[in-house]
């Protein structure tokens, strides 16, 4: 009885420490190695996006090629940035937000340069498209 | 003479209305909420802002994706089962500062702002009132603002397997550095 009270026991505790360390306290994705859900031009990516008919990519991890116009770069983040149009936030496109590790790779290139790269697609705020934890693929 | 005041008049018209317009893409919104159960917290860095100096006219636009959670738990179940940010991606104000008369933006200081207009999260829209600051530093104008919102007031349930022990009400902080429109 005492026995098999004791395999219950270990096997609650067991229970227990997998959902506090897998399940409550799981880490948050690494992007840099998910496979891309979708590969397409910049272009065609804000092209869908404004056209209304983004919606698929919410969500996704999206691998896109095409000419940054110019990188943001702060203290500790480099934002590039791609430009189809202009409105009343100014320059409208897609705004790829990049892991720190990228940074002294992205603040070396000089800008307007090709490049693909993959990221997060946090969705399309009437302006443009933002790519969250991107990586590059090649410049 | 009169080709000249013309030109100067239009200059002046075409830099004031150049001036008018402010602009981020890089705001903060956090909120925070503490519950018997869980204390949850998130922050937001990519918000876009306009606000018209002339008219009073006050944007946001938030990317309900964009929110970072300590626990990626805790933001998988924010986007599925709270804000269902696959449905509703988007969460806007439009609105206006009341009282923008009363902001000098040429001259540097602390101005209180009283704000009104339609905040629409998880698409249901509500007519809100609140009040901030802005600081005019230079040409950046440094809005802050921090008020409170009802979950049910946005249709999000809280499941009941938790209700009553997660806050009804969020807390939301919003700090935007506001930089004049370029041409």
């Amino acid at each position: 009885m005492k026995k098999i009270l004791l395999i219950v026991v270990i096997i609650a505790l067991a229970g227990g420490l997998y959902g506090w360390f897998f399940v409550y306290n799981k880490p948050h994705t690494n992007f840099e190695n998910s496979k891309p859900d979708f590969k397409l031009s910049a272009q065609q990516l804000f092209n869908d996006f404004s056209g209304g008919k983004g919606e698929s990519y919410n969500g996704k991890v999206i691998e896109i090629n095409g000419t940054a116009q110019k990188a943001d770069i702060s203290d500790t983040l480099v934002t590039l940035v791609f430009v189809f149009n202009e409105g009343m936030f100014g320059d409208e496109g897609i705004r790829c937000l990049f892991i720190p590790k990228f940074y002294n790779r992205l603040k070396a290139i000089t800008y307007p340069a090709p490049v693909t790269l993959k990221g997060f697609c946090a969705g399309y705020n009437d302006t443009d498209v933002i790519l969250e934890h991107c990586s590059l693929i090649k410049n | 003479m009169k080709l000249i005041t013309l030109t100067t008049v239009l200059f002046l018209f075409a830099f004031q209305a150049e001036a008018q317009r402010y602009i981020t893409k890089t705001g903060r919104i956090t909120f925070f909420s503490d519950g018997p159960l869980e204390k949850i917290e998130a922050v937001n860095n990519g918000v876009n802002s306009a606000l018209d100096s002339q008219s009073g006219m006050f944007v946001f636009k938030v990317l309900m994706k964009s929110f970072v959670f300590e626990k990626a738990l805790m933001q998988e179940h924010f986007n599925e089962n709270y804000v269902e940010s696959d449905k509703y991606p988007l969460a806007t104000f439009k609105g206006k500062v009341k009282n923008i008369k009363d902001i000098d933006f040429t001259k540097p200081g602390i101005y209180d702002a009283e704000v009104e207009g339609d905040l629409t999260i998880h698409g249901k829209t509500n007519h809100v009132a609140t009040t901030g600051t802005f600081t005019i530093e230079g040409s950046d104008v440094l809005g802050k603002s921090l008020f409170t919102i009802k979950l049910a007031d946005y249709n999000i349930k809280i499941p009941s397997i938790v209700e009553g022990k997660i806050a009804e009400e969020i807390l939301i902080t919003t700090t935007i550095d506001l930089k004049p429109l370029k041409k």
